[in-house]
């Protein structure tokens, strides 16, 4: 016996020949299985939906509506957003004793469209640069010449304090006081410049004034801080 | 060291000596069957089975049986020529033998056939009876009819052959005897009976029944395809044994060299 080794070479293939119609029913069986399985499921699907179409043997919409429909979701949604807005009650009781998820489908999608809309308005925002560069103010300190716009010159006011420019910041505070001398931010933006400044009886004279004609806590709390030199 | 599986081996080596016979209870039936046909004053017997079914094993046995109380004489292969078969006959007839450059007068054997009716009982077996030519089996027919010779005539059965069988001897045919492939029992039976004739009972008692059923499938209950399945699965286990003892198991025929057996025999394909 020399040729041991091919025969058992051949007994291997013969081995692998023999086994592979039962790998093949395996395959088959299990894809048959799977199949099965999403038949099953999704004829649970549209058996729900169809038994809630045809309940008992009525229909609860009418039929035209169920032929006409192209997309099963989102027709349904639009009968029940019509059925809120009608106010028609029965055909709600009637959906609302359903325990189908899919009822509640579009009204998802509905607040999900609305949160995406949402999403869209948190993101338009304004880019607002902050800038050192002296050309920039004088361009809004320009067109303030021109326009008189209370928001450019409050703007100014605002910006001139921040970087402790309070000469400019009281100046530009009165230019918004003499436009609109009811507008709290200049008035206070004035006083506390002033302060800075170092002209603090006149600042307190001015916020004690305020106070007379105004319930105002944010020059409440400046008074305070006025007073305490906590400014 | 010799393995153990070198005397099964050779146990299984084709032969059809009486030895080797293995009565199974469808090979004694056949035996009687025959025996019995013999005992009747028919002119011819037709002994038919496919290669492999044990006809010549039979024949020869018959004949070693009945030896002394019959002539009897079994023909093993056919003379190649016509000359050579008479040659043969006369020296069974007349017990001796033909003259250097004579020829055997067919006419003149029918008459000396013919004077031995009631005188001598003359039994021929002829194996592989197919292989001898129209001829010859023309002259077989006629001195058949002498009723001083009786035939059994041992043939393969195929399409052809049958047509032999139903040309020359139809007539004259009054008994047919078929052996058939073994069963799953007689061959389970033979094979055991053969490893334990050489006192090989341990190797018999590691071929379980499923194992004979496999060997029974792929032979078909074959004798002689049995033998040659045994004797190479027997070869393989000696290979085994002697070269990778840990793929033996003497407990258990392991079904991979019967398998392995059957596709160097062309059993079974890849």
């Amino acid at each position: 016996m020399y040729d041991i080794k091919p025969l058992e070479a051949e007994w291997k293939a013969y081995q692998n020949k023999k086994k592979k119609p039962y790998y093949l029913v395996l395959l088959g069986i299990t894809l048959l299985t799977l199949v099965s399985v999403l038949l099953y499921k999704k004829n649970i699907i549209f058996d729900g939906y169809l038994n809630k179409l045809d309940n008992g043997g009525k229909n609860i919409f009418p039929k035209k509506d169920v032929s006409s429909i192209s997309s099963i979701l989102v027709n349904k949604g639009l009968v029940r957003l019509e059925v809120l807005n009608s106010s028609e009650e029965e055909p709600i009781n009637q959906l609302a004793k359903t325990s189908d998820m899919l009822v509640d489908i579009p009204i998802l999608d509905i607040k999900e469209k609305s949160e995406v809309v949402d999403d869209n308005r948190k993101k338009v925002h304004l880019n607002i640069i902050e800038t050192s560069s002296v050309s920039a103010y004088e361009d809004v300190e320009k067109r303030f010449h021109q326009s008189h716009d209370i928001d450019d010159a409050l703007f100014l006011a605002r910006s001139y304090y921040k970087k402790g420019n309070y000469d400019k910041s009281e100046s530009w505070a009165y230019e918004v006081n003499k436009i609109d001398n009811n507008l709290e931010e200049g008035l206070l933006i004035f006083i506390k410049s002033k302060v800075k400044l170092g002209r603090k009886n006149d600042a307190l004279s001015l916020i004690k004034n305020y106070l007379k004609k105004s319930n105002s806590t944010e020059a409440k709390n400046l008074l305070y801080k006025i007073e305490n030199n906590k400014l | 060291m010799k393995s153990r599986y070198e005397a099964a081996k050779n146990v299984f080596v084709d032969s059809i000596d009486i030895d080797d016979y293995i009565e199974l209870n469808s090979s004694v039936t056949a035996y009687q069957q025959l025996q019995h046909s013999m005992e009747k004053p028919l002119k011819m017997i037709l002994l038919f089975g496919r290669p492999g079914t044990g006809k010549s094993i039979l024949l020869n046995r018959i004949q070693e049986k009945l030896k002394h109380q019959k002539e009897i004489y079994y023909f093993d292969t056919p003379a190649p020529t016509e000359k050579e078969f008479f040659q043969k006959l006369f020296k069974v007839l007349t017990q001796k033998d033909l003259p250097k450059n004579t020829e055997v007068n067919f006419s003149a054997l029918i008459d000396f056939c013919k004077n031995l009716r009631n005188k001598r009982e003359i039994i021929i077996l002829l194996d592989e009876a197919q292989m001898y030519d129209s001829g010859i089996m023309e002259k077989i027919r006629l001195l058949s009819d002498t009723r001083a010779i009786k035939f059994v005539v041992s043939l393969h059965k195929t399409e052809d052959e049958d047509l032999i069988a139903k040309e020359h001897f139809q007539s004259r045919i009054w008994e047919i005897i078929e052996l058939k492939n073994a069963t799953k029992e007689d061959q389970t039976a033979y094979v055991h009976k053969k490893l334990l004739k050489k006192n090989l009972f341990e190797i018999a008692n590691s071929i379980k029944s499923k194992d004979m059923k496999l060997i029974h499938k792929f032979t078909k209950g074959n004798y002689r395809e049995c033998n040659k399945l045994m004797f190479t699965i027997f070869e393989i286990c000696e290979y085994y044994d002697t070269h990778e003892p840990s793929n033996i198991n003497y407990s258990h025929m392991p079904r991979k060299i019967i398998e392995m057996s059957a596709l160097k025999l062309g059993y079974i394909h890849v």
